[in-house]
């Protein structure tokens, strides 16, 4: 498999990822807005926060009004990385990987492109918004689902699974860090009270809600959520399982040489978090720093496999925005 | 020629609704209608089946094609002012028929045909007796800007050169199939081809359901095998790469298409390298691999920084070497563009005559060399009645066609044949053939020719049928998609079955 190739196929995976997560965030704040009652206070600049995007949100606007804020993640193709950027990069690099995948992967892309283009002024509204996010959210496991059912699990798929998965852990991290953000800032006692209410949507925005009542069978409370989502085994959004999925596509690359050492590194990182012992101030350093070293891992995958293809070509094809990360 | 029959069938146009109101067939021969209302028997399913349909159906299917089409992401690039541009493919629903009959005969003399020009490729790099015997003027090919000096005594497999030629067919109003031009260098529109019957299928199942129609998709594993035939080691599974100059190459949908039908690797320059041992490898996330035939979609000037254009970054330094060694099969073979040259054209008849001992089975248009004093006088007297071309141009650039133009263009293009006559030919305007064509939501004749695909290594290989053209501006007869051409599925109907 060409390293330019791999390359494309990792990004392509980690912008299709990006896009359904930015339409996760965007829903899991809306459905709080509409469960906390108006006295406890919510801007929309966590939003803008916890994607490290602070500057380049402040270039184009003046002020986190909920009008502003959607428009910047969802529609700004100027930022790029807004969920319409990222999905357009996601075409761009699946437009030139189709000799390796099954055509309707294409088709679904492209056509949830061509969807969300008609869309833009679609996302004012907020009911037309929830239809628009919902559409993504669905499009994007379809296009998973088809990968799934119709690939060949080789080595084009498993940097499918490598791009997707470091995303992922990534914005898992970013989920919490709203959830921590939210909660430090609620000092009222009227506010506190809905801490619970606070968890299930983020629970919930992860696809978690079930899952957690299910296999940890208490309460929702906030350092039981944590744990689950850092640390579970068997929920796809916990960062650990998606640590486990990157080291089971990279065991099975060649020369991998040192990675499943830095992964199994990161893991064992991962498992030492004790949230019981954390506060809020410490979680968040604590979820930073996973950030950064998500980061380093990305810079040791390009280096092992992509820094193969030349310069020239590092630099002209499509994938190379770099991650938004503060 | 085959004479073409009518069909019995009358077609409704009386009512305001009818998609056939007011449809003339002009002055030339027209691919469906006989005569005005009725159908060529070839045709007659079809346009049965048309009947029924009033403007609001045939708007619906047409809004179909066009949304799968942009679904599909069948896409051609345009160079503008402003950028290149990705455009969605044009395409008429209507489809053009031939019958199989006809077809039978167009196929055997286009393997003919293309069987001579690899004679003639291979003689022009080797003993040149086609030259020596005074059949050519040396001049032709000395000054032939595809004639490449470096590719002299190369041998490659089965002595084919062309592996891959786009031949361009018009009808002429005598009902003759004429050739106009054969594309031996990166000829390109198969894709268009082979995705123009799925949207085809799609669009009008019940339809494609009662006629039989002679297959096409089996292209890929067509070109799949010649490219095997022409590894350097028959043996084994060979890897072959399809490479393309990238994403900004007006054809690079075709080329992810071809590779990702053939299974084979799409590659640009700079993931290839030709190692000390003059063998080309890939950069993989393994390390080096070996390709064994390349597919190359870039023209000779780029393909080897080392041996042509020095300032080329999409070609590969040292592919010539490795080629040349003869550890990799480059297909087509650099230097076959000799035979695309729309001066030897005209000696393409002599060739059949002179290397296969036959007569032309498909006839050429009558073609004017301007490097001929004779010629050029009369094309110079003649200018405002011809088509004048370059040689060395594709894509429909840089010509004139005389009854379209206007005195001063005229005038213009005068001064630009007398400068360079070389580099110039004419040949009459031909009334080339109509065919129905939806127009807003009705059927008016539009200019139609036609590309077939054949394929050349170890054994030879005729598409059924090909890509049809259609010139969508009224009266035009240039056909070109990056002149504002679209296209139609095309239709070899077996008559004896249906």
């Amino acid at each position: 498999m060409l390293s330019r190739s791999a390359e494309r196929l990792y990004w392509l995976a980690r912008y299709l990822e990006r896009t359904e997560n930015i339409a996760r965030q965007v829903n899991v704040h809306m459905n709080l807005l509409m469960d906390l009652p108006k006295d406890v206070e919510m801007g929309w600049q966590h939003l803008i926060q916890i994607n490290g995007c602070k500057d380049a949100f402040y270039s184009r606007y003046s002020s986190t009004q909920e009008r502003n804020v959607t428009r910047f993640l969802l529609t700004d193709t100027t930022h790029p990385g807004s969920l319409l950027s990222s999905l357009s990069f996601a075409r761009e690099n699946i437009r030139t990987s189709r000799e390796l995948m099954p055509d309707e992967a294409w088709r679904q892309v492209n056509e949830l492109y061509l969807y969300s283009n008609k869309q833009i002024d679609a996302i004012i509204n907020r009911r037309s918004r929830v239809l628009f996010l919902n559409e993504i959210l669905e499009g994007c496991q379809r296009f998973n689902g088809l990968l799934s059912g119709y690939m060949s699990h080789d080595n084009a798929y498993r940097f499918i699974r490598l791009g997707r998965n470091i995303e992922r852990a990534d914005m898992t991290t970013r989920i919490l860090e709203l959830g921590s953000i939210l909660l430090s800032e609620a000092r009222s006692p009227s506010a506190r009270q809905y801490e619970n209410i606070l968890w299930m949507n983020i629970l919930q925005s992860l696809n978690a809600l079930l899952m957690y009542r299910r296999h940890v069978r208490s309460r929702i409370k906030d350092d039981d959520v944590l744990n689950y989502l850092l640390l579970d085994e068997a929920l796809p959004r916990s960062v650990n399982c998606c640590l486990f999925e990157m080291a089971d596509a990279i065991k099975s690359l060649p020369n991998h040489n040192q990675l499943p050492e830095k992964l199994a590194e990161l893991q064992d990182y991962v498992k030492s978090i004790d949230t019981r012992q954390t506060t809020q101030t410490q979680l968040r350093v604590i979820l930073d720093h996973l950030q950064s070293r998500l980061g380093v891992l990305h810079a040791q995958i390009a280096k092992h496999w992509f820094l193969n293809s030349t310069q020239d070509q590092i630099q002209s094809s499509p994938k190379t925005e770099e991650q938004n990360s503060a | 020629m085959l004479k073409s029959e009518e069909s019995n069938l009358i077609i409704k146009s009386d009512t305001m609704s009818s998609i056939w109101e007011n449809y003339k067939t002009d002055n030339a021969y027209d691919e469906l209608m006989f005569a005005e209302y009725q159908p060529r028997a070839v045709s007659h399913t079809l346009c049965q089946y048309l009947n029924t349909l009033n403007r609001e159906d045939i708007d619906k299917r047409k809004t179909a094609a066009e949304l799968a089409i942009l679904e599909m992401g069948i896409t051609f690039t345009v160079y503008s002012d402003e950028g290149n541009i990705d455009r969605a493919w044009p395409f008429d629903i209507i489809p053009r028929i031939i019958d199989a009959r006809e077809w039978k005969i167009i196929d055997k003399g286009l393997k003919q045909r293309l069987t001579a020009l690899n004679c003639f490729i291979s003689d022009v790099y080797d003993q040149q007796t086609f030259i020596k015997e005074n059949l050519i003027p040396r001049e032709i090919i000395s000054s032939s800007k595809n004639f490449r000096k470096e590719c002299v005594g190369i041998k490659p497999k089965h002595n084919v050169w062309a592996n891959i030629c786009g031949t361009d067919l018009v009808r002429d109003k005598d009902g003759i199939m004429y050739v106009l031009e054969d594309n031996l260098r990166v000829p390109s529109g198969v894709s268009y081809m082979l995705e123009n019957r799925v949207i085809t299928k799609r669009v009008f199942p019940e339809l494609l359901q009662d006629i039989e129609i002679l297959p096409i998709d089996d292209y890929p594993t067509q070109l799949h095998e010649m490219l095997c035939s022409i590894a350097p080691n028959p043996n084994g599974k060979p890897q072959i790469a399809v490479l393309t100059p990238g994403i900004y190459n007006s054809a690079y949908f075709e080329h992810a298409y071809l590779a990702q039908q053939m299974g084979a690797q799409l590659v640009e320059g700079g993931d290839l390298v030709v190692d000390d041992d003059d063998c080309v490898y890939m950069r993989t996330i393994e390390g080096h691999e070996k390709v064994d035939v390349i597919y190359r979609r870039i023209d000779d000037d780029f393909l080897d920084p080392e041996v042509f254009r020095k300032d080329s970054i999409l070609g590969v330094p040292g592919l010539m070497r490795a080629w040349k060694a003869g550890n990799v099969a480059l297909a087509n073979a650099p230097g076959a563009g000799v035979a695309d040259d729309k001066v030897v054209y005209a000696y393409v008849p002599e060739m059949i005559r002179y290397y296969l001992n036959e007569e032309p089975i498909l006839p050429n248009v009558e073609t004017y060399l301007c490097s001929n004093p004779e010629h050029l006088d009369y094309v110079l007297k003649h200018l405002a009645e011809l088509v004048v071309k370059p040689a060395n141009e594709s894509g429909g650039y840089g010509m004139l066609v005389g009854p379209h133009a206007t005195a001063k263009e005229v005038e213009a293009f005068r001064k630009v044949v007398m400068g360079n006559p070389r580099n110039y030919i004419a040949q009459p305007t031909l009334a080339i053939s109509t065919s129905p064509t939806l127009c807003k939501n009705k059927l008016e004749p539009r200019h139609i020719d036609l590309r077939p695909f054949i394929l050349q290594g170890e054994n030879t290989f005729v598409t059924a049928g090909g890509l049809t053209r259609v010139a969508l501006k009224k009266g035009s007869l240039v056909v070109n998609s990056s002149q504002g051409g679209g296209s139609k599925d095309t239709w070899i109907i077996n008559m004896e079955t249906n």
